[in-house]
């Protein structure tokens, strides 16, 4: 090739400026471009270096150069002080001493209560709030990786008009011109759409705008929301509600098409409610049953007494059967299959034999008459006021019935809505195409959006403003209980932004801080001593008994209707969210693109979920590309296999294929939008899967899912539990050894994982990220089998592939007291500690990796590349100073949080006294939503993990390699089977 | 015995010719071609350094569950072909069988490379390769001494020794062959140079007697080590609680595949440099059906390494074991397990017969063969015992890289450049002592 137009251009400019001697393989080396690098990549692949490796510190050079840029965009912050070190130490602020704020983030519109952890002002770590009455310190991955959103570097930086920066002042003079149009119109044409939003200050501020316009309108448009449950609620009450699970009460629970403890608003909630059951269940008191029927299995599948693989359109079925089965009027009888009726009276039975302690729950992928009958089936159970609460509703929703994406949408199209304002919402890329929103856009002369990023909504916007994170910004927002939560900032914005309350205050005229709307609109409420309430809100994070009343509300409508089944043949289609990305907001969170999903253990992306069954009839293999055709649609993706997904049915999950480049989920999976429809219904028949005959590279982290026979994850049978509580199991003591006792110190740390608890939700591994500051690798070197996570969340299949049993089992390092991975160290770098932990010492390494070799549980990961020499000041800005950042070529592990040990070692040595049970608590254990995992000293056998180890149900994996490993499992319960469970094996 | 009757006729002859290579080289356009490819191959190896040590260990293949990969695979490799060389010097001069003299020198030489590429992998494959002296025990600030427990220190003593003494054992046997070199020398350059490596030999009676006392005493020196060293070795692999690697078969299976493939290079570098270098006179059929006798016992003894370790896992019955050996024979990397058989064992069955043993190209085939097979042992011992083991859910596949093959590739350029250099300018065979015996011989048939 010879440079020619654009290429000839391009290597002048590269030449431009370069003073000595540069030597260049080819005029397209020279020129960096794309096709270079395609050629380079197709003719000598192998010389291709590993593109992450590259990308990721582009990624982070980019990074660099973004917050550089922050300075020059940065109009209407105060400017810059230099940066001096103290000469007087402010007081208070004692470097090395993290402070604890308590605030919220939200997901879906709901408040998750967080202690956020700073270290000399920028935040570090976040934590579950243990004293809000709804999470009790239960936490999720979405909650745990808040903190990277923070320090994106894709984050918008600037006010845009037409995609150029402008200041802020240039949107305040458009503002103007818009209010004083509006004020002339009286709102005609202003239509302003957030995300769900259970705000008070935010409603507050509608009300005041629909006073001042009153033509204006508010909608609320998202995309995972349960519109059908909240409208068959309203049917049945004659009124909106919010329904509360009470999990902790309920005996039995039957789960159709449901999945309550999976990823979500209300998951840390949830767990943490059934995991109190299940502890109540283990100390003899009561039951904990769970039966679940589901086209496509979830972690509430997966921890299910009882599980029956069924298409969605079936689900009406059963829950129609179910309500003729214990005398719900409902007309017609649904004929089942002899696998549904089996699993039915089953559930029937059970339900029936634990009345006011019975439950059952459809998802919200289902049409509303499913919903509305599964409320008369509960009113029926006595669930009303014991295991099914209601309240009035937490989020706050327009007063206009038609408040939802579809109105706004015809409204545009017919030309109806001049001022457009988007708060907070992406509905250019999370909407059915069924609205055609790019074109709807085009009608709107002002469009304005404001966002976290510049995303597919932005990009059709004409102005764009940046908004704070939820960790830099004034708010409120209720829980999913209802108590509010004020959310203030952790750090100052690091940007020119403001906060959706601003915008929404600007647009009316005012110039009001976030804060100063905050605490007016609470400043009512609290009522008299406000300063000393606000305080201790923003103290306890939370407002102290503002949640809604409960309501026992009386069924208004008992009709019962059944609603007609879509019949058409073919594979049904169930959409469903991504338990890593949800609806596609977390797509640019690298820790969560990183993070395995919990039943398929792929990363970086989203696959096309198809069942055994149907694979082995296409001879379709994991990877292999297929197309999936619905009514005229069709979305191209990978085949993943997965057991115990219903034959007939294949699954698409949201938030991937990402038109606007982020430089994190660019060109990763598919959209599954494409496939959904304006009703809001999650699944749909009539489809046909063809093979494309391609293959996708899929990155995940465990290929094979069979325990072989092995018993890596122990079980008992709840009938054997009661019996074998009382007696010790014979005698596990030290194995014979050829080498002295060796006596431990006090104390000497041990961990024991209640398999029976864990729902393999990992929120303790992104927890972990957090905390160890452990490196993300990206999408090829995971494929590779590179990935850094200390913790991982194995997961194993039983039985039939087309109906398995699931079970879960969190591995971080055993702490093996013989120690191979000690052994095999010829420097030293892996030694014991006299507290027994197995250190892993990063400067003395030099990457023999033996002791990975050796280590038979392979938790060990290596830094093969340098993945944080790269990075930037602000990236380092987020690390936890507590923890050393490993560098290229060392040998890294759990440390069991060695970090928070020396911490209570310090404080108990100042107090002269002996850290005490429970004073350690690793990131891990922390973040668990079932209290899963319980750390402490072994030792003295009065604490939590002594008693834990001492349970029948206690046992080490792979006991027969001898590392007589600290971390210890307790068996998993099952109700009536059982395999060789704990000691008693 | 014709060969024994035929061999001293025309052996003093041609020891002169031994000398008289390094003088003027009999084939040099050959010789050029050969050293061109392996300063081609040398370059292969620093680029491929560069790169590593520019990215890091990453730009390989290797895993999690595999975290080793081709290059411990190589240094087991090189290590064992190593072995060949002492054990037909040092054994078998301590035994008196004096036919190891057509054969020792280039075997020395050959050992003395191999080891260089061995002693070199296990640093090239480090983290932080600039670090590798933290193996050695030496005083330093931090007062840390290297962990004994671990294999890899042993290894590390291993090797360092085994390379002190095969040089030492290597240069005491050439220095009176120097000394013809410098005598028959004719430039000033060449006898300035051959006399300092004479280190001023004169071929006196007390210079004759201290020669064999040294020599003799690194021969017993090093015979344990041609044990020792490989033992150790393998224990680089018993010593983890890894299934598939933690089995006591592994010393002695280890020391005999050394013994193996050694012999299997040396029957190969033999057969070559006597019809390259014109030297059937002195390396006879008689060596090479000697040489293929070795060859054949220690394959055979190989094999039964193989057997026991497989009858050791039958007979354990353990599920972790068995299911190893289950991946050997028909896992992801059954080709190598087959290939190591089948490469192994099958051409060696040749060597039963006195004619294939005594037929160059025959014996060269079967060299080659082996040398291939037990590389794919030490590739398919290491990699399928990593790529699952115990856990389940960490299993994982392993490929080696480019750059992981192109350093293997300039890997034997670090083998064949100083071979070829040793083949051009240093006496390739022991001349004085083919001499000695041929000697002996005769004295021996006069007196019958």
């Amino acid at each position: 090739m010879t440079p020619h137009g654009p290429l000839a251009d391009m290597v002048r400019a590269r030449l431009r400026g370069r003073t000595g001697r540069r030597f260049w393989r080819g005029v397209e080396e020279l020129a960096e471009t794309a096709a270079f690098d395609a050629f380079l990549r197709a003719e000598f692949p192998a010389l291709a270096l590993p593109k992450t490796a590259i990308d990721r510190r582009s990624l982070l050079k980019v990074m660099a150069a973004s917050f550089a840029l922050a300075g020059l965009t940065g109009c209407e912050v105060e400017p810059d002080e230099a940066a001096l070190p103290y000469v007087r130490s402010p007081e208070f602020v004692v470097p090395g001493e993290p402070k604890w704020y308590a605030t919220s983030v939200t997901l879906a519109g709901f408040a998750r209560p967080v202690l956020g952890k700073t270290h000399v002002g920028r935040p570090v770590k976040l934590e579950g709030n243990p004293d809000h009455p709804a999470t009790r310190g239960a936490t999720d991955a979405f909650m745990q990786a808040a903190l990277l959103d923070l320090y994106d570097p894709a984050r918008s930086q600037s006010p845009r008009l037409d995609g150029r920066p402008v200041a802020w002042s240039a949107v305040d003079a458009a503002l103007a011109d818009r209010r004083a149009a509006l004020d002339r119109s009286g709102g005609e044409g202003l239509r302003l759409l957030t995300g769900a939003t259970s705000s008070p200050t935010l409603a507050g501020q509608m009300v005041a705008l629909a006073a001042r316009w009153p033509a204006a309108r508010w909608h609320v448009h998202e995309p995972l929301d349960d519109d059908a449950g909240r409208a068959a609620i309203a049917r049945v009450f004659g009124r909106p509600l919010e329904p509360h699970l009470v999990l902790e009460d309920a005996d039995v629970v039957v789960c159709l098409d449901a999945d309550p403890l999976g990823t979500g608003p209300r998951q840390p909630v949830h767990a943490r409610r059934w995991s109190e059951r299940r502890a109540a269940m283990r100390g003899g008191d009561g039951h904990s049953r769970l039966f679940v029927a589901e086209p496509t299995p979830t972690i509430t599948g997966a921890i299910a007494e009882d599980r029956l693989p069924v298409a969605p359109q079936r689900i009406g079925v059963l829950v129609h059967a179910l309500a003729r089965a214990l005398g719900v009027p409902a007309d017609g009888a649904p004929t089942l299959t002899a696998h549904e009726r089996q699993w039915l009276e089953s559930a029937t039975a059970a339900l029936e034999s634990r009345p006011g302690r019975a439950l059952a729950v459809v998802g919200a992928a289902q049409p509303s008459w499913v919903h509305a009958l599964s409320l008369l089936v509960n009113e029926r159970l006595g669930s009303f006021g014991a295991t099914l609460r209601f309240s009035e509703p937490v989020l706050a929703l327009p007063p206009e019935p038609t408040h939802g994406l579809p109105a706004l949408a015809a409204d545009m199209h017919a030309g109806r809505v001049e001022t457009l304002v988007i708060l907070d919402a992406n509905p250019l890329y999370a909407a059915p195409p069924d609205f055609a929103l790019a074109e709807a856009m085009r009608r709107v002369p002002f469009r304005l959006h404001a966002g976290l990023h510049r995303d597919e909504t932005a990009a059709a916007c004409s102005w764009h403003l940046p908004l704070p994170h939820e960790l830099e910004l004034w708010s409120d927002a209720r829980a999913v209980d209802g108590t509010a939560g004020i959310i203030q900032p952790l750090v100052r914005p690091f940007y020119p932004v403001r906060s959706q309350h601003e915008v929404i205050a600007g647009l009316l005229g005012g110039g009001e801080s976030g804060q100063h709307l905050v605490r007016d609109r609470w400043r009512h409420d609290l009522g008299g001593e406000f300063d000393e309430r606000w305080i201790e809100a923003l103290r306890r994070g939370f407002v102290a008994g503002s949640a809604p009343a409960a309501v026992v509300p009386t069924v208004a409508d008992r009709s019962g209707d059944i609603g007609a089944a879509d019949d058409r043949g073919g594979l049904s289609v169930a959409i469903r969210p991504d338990s890593t990305v949800w609806d596609g907001r977390f797509a640019g969170n690298a820790w969560l693109q990183e993070l395995p999903k919990p039943l398929t253990k792929v990363t970086w992306g989203n696959v096309i979920l198809v069942a055994p069954a149907l694979a082995a009839e296409r001879s379709l293999r994991n990877g292999d590309e297929v197309r999936l055709d619905v009514d005229g649609r069709s979305v191209t993706g990978a085949a993943w296999i997965l057991p115990g997904q219903d034959a007939q049915t294949v699954t698409v999950t949201l938030g991937y294929g990402r038109r606007q480049p982020d430089g994190v989920a660019d060109g990763l999976g598919y959209d599954a939008y494409a496939l959904a429809r304006d009703d809001g219904i999650g699944f749909r028949g009539g489809a046909a899967l063809a093979v494309t005959g391609a293959r996708h590279e899929i990155a995940c982290t465990q290929h094979h899912q069979a325990m072989d026979g092995y018993d890596f994850v122990r079980t008992v049978a709840s009938s054997d539990l009661h019996a074998a509580d009382g007696e010790r199991p014979e005698a596990r003591g030290e194995p014979p050894s050829l080498y002295p006792a060796h006596v431990p110190d006090s104390p000497s740390w041990g961990m024991s994982i209640d398999l029976d608890a864990c729902i393999g939700c990992n929120a303790c591994v992104v927890a972990c990220v957090a905390e160890n500051n452990v490196p993300v690798v990206g999408k090829p070197l995971v494929a590779q089998g590179r990935e850094m996570h200390w913790l991982r969340i194995d997961r194993y299949y039983e039985g039939d592939p087309a109906a398995p049993t699931s079970y879960f089992q969190p591995v971080p390092c055993m702490h093996c007291e013989q120690a191979p991975c000690e052994m095999g160290c010829p420097v030293n770098a892996a030694v014991h500690s006299r507290d027994g932990l197995n250190l892993q010492v990063y400067n003395r390494c030099i990457g023999t990796r033996t002791c990975s070799s050796y280590c038979p549980y392979k938790v060990r990961r290596f830094n093969w590349f340098d993945y944080t020499g790269g990075d930037p000041e602000p990236v380092r800005a987020m690390r936890n100073p507590d923890v050393t950042v490993r560098a290229r070529g060392v040998m890294e592990k759990c440390t069991y949080c060695i970090q928070r040990i020396s911490r209570a070692r310090i404080a108990a040595k100042l107090e002269d006294r002996a850290i005490r049970d429970g004073e350690v608590v690793t990131a891990c254990q922390a973040a668990c939503p079932t209290r899963a995992i319980v750390f402490g000293d072994v030792t003295d056998p009065a604490t939590r993990v002594s008693r834990e180890k001492a349970r029948p149900r206690s046992y080490s994996l792979l006991e027969e390699a001898n590392t007589r490993p600290r971390t210890t499992y307790l068996a998993r319960i099952e109700t009536g089977r059982g395999r060789g469970g704990g000691g008693a094996r | 015995m014709t060969d024994r009757s035929a061999a001293p006729a025309g052996t003093v002859a041609a020891t002169g010719r031994v000398v008289r290579i390094p003088l003027s080289y009999p084939t040099p356009r050959a010789w050029w071609a050969c050293f061109g490819v392996s300063l081609c191959l040398l370059l292969t190896f620093f680029v491929s350094c560069a790169v590593l040590f520019r990215y890091g260990v990453g730009v390989w293949g290797n895993n999690i569950p595999v975290n080793w990969g081709l290059a411990i695979a190589n240094y087991i490799f090189f290590l064992g072909i190593g072995h060949a060389g002492t054990l037909i010097s040092a054994l078998l001069l301590l035994l008196q069988a004096h036919w190891r003299n057509a054969l020792n020198r280039f075997a020395e030489a050959m050992t003395l490379v191999a080891v260089v590429c061995a002693g070199l992998y296990p640093i090239l494959h480090l983290g932080r390769p600039w670090l590798f002296y933290w193996m050695a025990p030496y005083p330093n600030t931090m007062a840390l001494w290297p962990q004994f427990k671990s294999p890899l220190t042993w290894d590390f003593f291993a090797v360092l020794t085994y390379l002190t003494v095969s040089v030492l054992f290597w240069y005491i046997g050439i220095v009176p062959d120097l000394a013809s070199v410098r005598d028959r020398a004719r430039r000033r350059r060449a006898q300035v140079l051959y006399g300092l490596g004479a280190l001023g030999w004169r071929g006196s009676a007390r210079h004759w007697a201290r020669w064999r006392q040294a020599y003799v005493l690194t021969a017993a020196l090093a015979v344990p080590l041609v044990v020792s060293v490989h033992s150790e070795i393998s224990l680089l692999f018993a010593a983890g609680p890894i299934p598939g690697w933690n089995s006591t078969v592994f010393p002695p299976y280890f020391v005999a595949g050394a013994a193996f493939s050694g012999f299997a290079v040396v029957s190969m570098i033999a057969v070559v440099l006597r019809s390259a270098l014109g030297l059937e006179a002195v390396v006879t059929p008689r060596h090479l059906d000697l040489l293929g006798k070795l060859f054949l016992a220690t394959g055979l003894m190989t094999a039964y390494g193989y057997f026991a370790e497989a009858f050791d896992v039958l007979y354990s019955g353990a599920h972790q074991e068995m299911a190893t050996l289950g991946d050997r024979v028909s896992g992801g990397y059954a080709w190598s397990y087959w290939g190591a058989v089948l490469a192994n064992f099958v051409p060696l069955q040749l060597l039963w017969w006195r004619a294939a043993r005594r037929h160059p190209l025959a014996l060269f085939l079967v060299g080659l063969s082996a040398t291939a097979g037990m590389w794919l042992e030490r590739y398919m011992l290491l990699v399928t015992a990593l790529y699952r083991d115990y856990l389940v859910s960490s299993w994982g596949i392993y490929h080696a890289s480019f750059w992981e093959w192109a350093l293997f590739a300039g890997m034997l350029g670090v083998f064949l450049t100083p071979f070829l250099l040793f083949v051009r300018f240093l006496p390739v065979i022991s001349a004085f002592e083919v001499r000695e015996a041929a000697f002996e011989e005769r004295r021996e048939e006069r007196h019958a």
